[in-house]
């Protein structure tokens, strides 16, 4: 069993929603879309459900052609970013809806809503009504109704991002234990997400998406460690890895007149040229000795500091591990971790990485 | 200034109440009179003003041989039209606005909007534009004095009203409901009966109010397009006026006209407590 | 979405209002290029003669025009005021707020010509009540029968009639906006008059505008006040455009000039409405 598409794409009023995507996927796996609010990420989930017909390019499933398929009669599942439930009945009429519609024995259909209940730790809230349920709850129906009939490829389009935040954490690790299960009864699941922590977390493979196209498909260790390019480091890293347009001559990294930096080992074969250099925020330190910067703010975030400096036409964020108070516009020393930098050619291409570049 | 702003709204409320209700109650007093309490000047308070009778209201049952007026027969007629041609504009009006907030149409420079405006637009459409022609189209087609032409022309008159309320309630139910339904296995008819159509009745009570409203209150085309064997209620209560008018079973007749229109009011008002109004009719 | 059955939700409902709409205005495209009247019946071909008639030689068409133009705004104009006051006045707290919801909704549910029978009587010159009253201070206005007075008999009874169908509308937009920019005009310490000046009017702006068209569209086809209330009199001095065709047409039978008259002022209606909702949309939204 396999999904594949290639070459797809759609296009609106002279703007792309899918330019030419193609990528394979497999049962048992977990794929996670990773990009930003309109890259065209819900219209690839919608795309593979059938709700929408691309302009070229072809859908395969097991090899045979999917498009020919009409939405219902694909085994797809899919859950929205909108907490989507039939208003007009209760929690088990929900989950059992989509069985009921394939004419499934009564006492199967009981039997199977009852576990997607369960494991979606729904189980007593059979008889409320959507409307009496908080917004997590509402989303587990949705992923219970979409577990219950057992579909081949199971679509998740951002199905946290509308829960605040600690409900957003919780969900999040029992959703995984559902999902390994779910793919190890080969399933396909396509996830999406604009969250880089959320797709680093749910492990898989991720496909990095922007403005209709796929920019890098690859584990998401190999997508943290060697991303393809500037565009793929800005979207899969939160804060976005700074980036800087430098210089090597020889021997040295020159951001500015102030910020020259040493040669690190894995930029050795690079030749003397302008590239665009990345650092993730983790990479800046306040230690000595170091450039000096200017505090443009100071935001902390639970037991972190996100830090972002300036220093003349170079503005870079950086992450501490701790809680600390800072002065707008006071003057610190920030020190890059040269071990820690990316070299970006100028069409924005991963030139050299500290973790020995693309595979 | 509080207490000042209270005053103020208090009495403009009242004086329009008052406004609103005198009518009534005029007619309420009128119908319990006779000539002579009618033709002596204007007078208002039974027993106290003149003394009161029922013959207004009792003409209403008496059958014409007897010298009454038949009420009962056009208010039938009446309740049928309005029913029927809600029920028609209602069931079609919910269908076409389905499909005009679902789907894309497009045939040479026509688009959803130009559809939509189309059948909306079927409102500034004066009356008297249409009585002529349908005047002769119903007398071709030997539809001319019945109920079924009749319906005809209001599902023309009403349709328009389903149609707007329609469209504006679908648009705001999510279009990823629908799309559930499908991936959920239904089929675009069952997607509709299964799961949008439960979840529209609000949408459709609204319509089908303001379909009652317009529908009962037309005047026009039933004077138009009918004259003998079917009679609608304002033609009928019209066609007093137009002899030696009997205020007295005129205002009766008006008085009973009116009653059932007024449970709907009820209705509206219950539904735009609730806010199901505001969304359907922004 | 998209799927190859969606005409069988439209068209039925296309097909019926297509169906029997295209007889009648086919009809009376080809009826108003034709001279067809109580004397000689007939689908004869005049061109545009009709027309010409109408631009050249029909003062009473216009006048009828001019008065309907300003019976519908006057009418309109009041019903907004007075529509939109009594929705802000029950839209809050309120002793029952359910009953006078209830009482102002009521006038719209009846049938505007019946209830113009009964205004008929209540305006009645001698056997009425409002002559009853003023007669108290030795008046005896004619409501019914003088020129200038018949008019805003006719104001009077469409205000009654219709001003609930603005209060609807404009109270069903009250309940609809959102609460947050009440509250921080509230803690701005705007006073009720700021807070609609600077709040709640212009949220209203959209739906006012709504409501005032749907008002307009309505309020030009008076017809059925006038008939009843004053025929059109004394003279034509409260005759609409509605009215004179219908006199044209059903009472003179003159099948071929009315419709030729049905036409120019229907494509008069559309441009002109068209044209305000413009213009209602650019004021509204600006101030």
């Amino acid at each position: 069993m396999s999904l594949r598409a290639s070459h797809l794409t759609l296009n609106r009023e002279n703007e792309f929603y899918l330019n030419d995507v193609s990528f394979e996927m497999l049962p048992g796996k977990i794929y996670t879309i990773i990009g930003r609010t309109l890259s065209g990420k819900t219209t690839l989930l919608k795309t593979i459900a059938g709700l929408i017909t691309q302009d070229s390019g072809e859908l395969l499933f097991n090899g045979s052609n999917f498009d020919a398929i009409p939405v219902w009669k694909r085994q797809v599942a899919m859950v929205y970013q909108q907490f989507i439930n039939y208003p007009h009945l209760n929690v088990y009429e929900n989950v059992a809806f989509p069985l009921k519609q394939r004419k499934i024995l009564a006492t199967e259909i009981d039997k199977r809503v009852k576990q997607a209940l369960d494991q979606v730790g729904l189980i007593g809230f059979e008889k409320r009504k959507i409307q009496a349920l908080s917004g997590g709850q509402q989303q587990r129906v949705a992923l219970a109704r979409s577990l219950v009939k057992d579909a081949n490829i199971l679509l998740l389009d951002e199905p946290l991002v509308n829960l605040d935040y600690k409900l957003r954490e919780q969900l999040r690790e029992e959703f995984k234990k559902i999902f390994n299960s779910k793919a190890s009864e080969n399933a396909i699941l396509i996830y999406s997400t604009t969250d880089p922590v959320e797709a680093m977390q749910l492990g898989g493979e991720i496909l990095v998406m922007d403005e209709g196209r796929i920019l890098q498909q690859a584990s998401a260790k190999e997508i943290y460690e060697n991303p393809k390019t500037t565009k793929v480091a800005e979207i899969t890293n939160d804060p976005a890895m700074n980036l800087f347009s430098g210089n090597i001559v020889g021997g040295k990294v020159i951001l500015n007149s102030t910020i020259q930096l040493n040669l690190p080992a894995h930029f050795l074969e690079l030749p003397n040229g302008a590239y665009t250099f990345g650092l993730r925020a983790s990479g800046i330190t306040l230690d000595k000795p170091g450039f000096p910067f200017q505090v443009e703010l100071a935001e902390i975030s639970g037991s972190e500091t996100f830090l972002h400096l300036g220093q003349e036409e170079i503005h870079v964020v950086g992450l501490l591990d701790a809680v600390k108070n800072f002065d707008i516009g006071e003057t610190v020393s920030a020190c890059f971790d040269i071990e820690k930098l990316y070299a970006f050619g100028s069409d924005g291409n991963l030139m050299s990485s500290p973790y020995g570049g693309l595979n | 200034m509080h207490t000042f702003y209270v005053t103020l709204k208090y009495t403009a409320v009242t004086l329009w109440s008052m406004f609103v209700i005198a009518p009534f109650l005029w007619a309420l007093s009128t119908s319990f009179k006779d000539f002579n309490s009618v033709t002596s000047g204007a007078t208002y308070i039974p027993w106290v003003d003149f003394e009161p009778t029922l013959e207004g209201w009792r003409v209403l049952l008496r059958s014409p041989a007897q010298g009454g007026v038949n009420i009962v027969e056009p208010y039938l007629n009446s309740i049928f039209v309005t029913c029927f041609a809600s029920l028609i504009s209602i069931a079609l009006g919910t269908l076409a606005a389905y499909a005009l907030s679902r789907f894309t149409f497009k045939a040479g420079f026509i688009r959803n909007d130009d559809i939509t405006f189309f059948f909306i637009s079927q409102r500034i459409m004066p009356p008297v534009v249409l009585a002529i022609p349908f005047f002769i189209m119903l007398g071709k087609l030997g539809l001319l004095d019945t109920l079924f032409g009749l319906v005809m022309v209001y599902v023309v008159l009403l349709m328009p009203i389903a149609v707007w309320i329609m469209v504006d309630f679908f648009n705001k139910v999510p279009i990823e409901i629908d799309e559930t339904a499908l991936i959920d296995g239904c089929n675009p008819y069952q997607a509709f009966y299964k799961v949008v159509l439960p979840n529209s009745i609000p949408g459709m009570v609204v319509a089908g109010l303001f379909c009652m409203i317009f529908g009962w209150t037309d005047f026009f085309f039933a004077f138009i397009l009918t004259f003998t064997e079917v009679q609608l209620l304002p033609v009928a209560i019209v066609s007093l006026n137009s002899s030696i008018t009997p205020w007295w079973s005129l205002s009766a007749a008006a008085l009973v006209s009116v009653a059932p229109l007024i449970v709907v009011a009820f209705i509206v008002e219950r539904y735009l407590s609730k806010g199901n109004l505001s969304g359907a009719l922004k | 979405m998209n799927f190859k059955h969606k005409y069988m939700f439209l068209l039925p409902g296309l097909l019926v209002l297509l169906g029997i709409l295209i007889f009648p205005i086919g009809f009376t495209v080809r009826l108003s290029l034709s001279s067809w009247d109580s004397f000689f019946p007939g689908l004869d071909f005049i061109g545009l003669e009709n027309y010409v008639r109408l631009f050249t030689d029909d003062a009473r068409f216009w006048e009828s025009f001019q008065r309907l133009s300003f019976l519908s705004i006057t009418t309109v104009f009041l019903q907004y005021i007075l529509g939109f006051s009594l929705a802000l006045m029950v839209w809050k707290e309120i002793v029952f707020q359910r009953f006078f919801r209830v009482l102002f909704l009521i006038p719209m549910m009846t049938t505007p010509v019946i209830m113009t029978v009964i205004w008929k009587t209540v305006f009645h010159e001698s056997l009425g009540p409002v002559n009853d009253f003023f007669s108290l201070f030795g008046m005896t206005p004619l409501w019914l029968s003088s020129e200038g007075l018949s008019k805003v008999t006719v104001i009077i009874v469409e205000v009654w009639q219709w001003t609930p169908f603005m209060f609807l509308l404009l109270l069903a937009g009250l309940l609809s906006l959102p609460k947050e920019p009440f509250l921080a005009a509230s803690i701005d310490g705007a006073g009720p008059i700021r807070k609609f000046v600077y709040v709640t009017f212009p949220l209203m702006a959209p739906i006012s505008i709504g409501a005032i068209i749907i008002r307009l569209i309505e309020a030009s086809k008076i017809m059925d006040t006038v008939y009843v209330l004053t025929s059109g009199g004394p003279g034509t001095s409260s005759e609409t455009s509605s009215f004179y065709i219908f006199i044209k047409g059903l009472r003179e039978f003159q099948f071929g000039y009315s419709a030729a008259l049905s036409l120019t002022y229907l494509i008069i209606m559309i441009i002109s409405l068209t044209v305000i909702a413009k213009m209602l949309v650019k004021l509204m939204i600006r101030s």
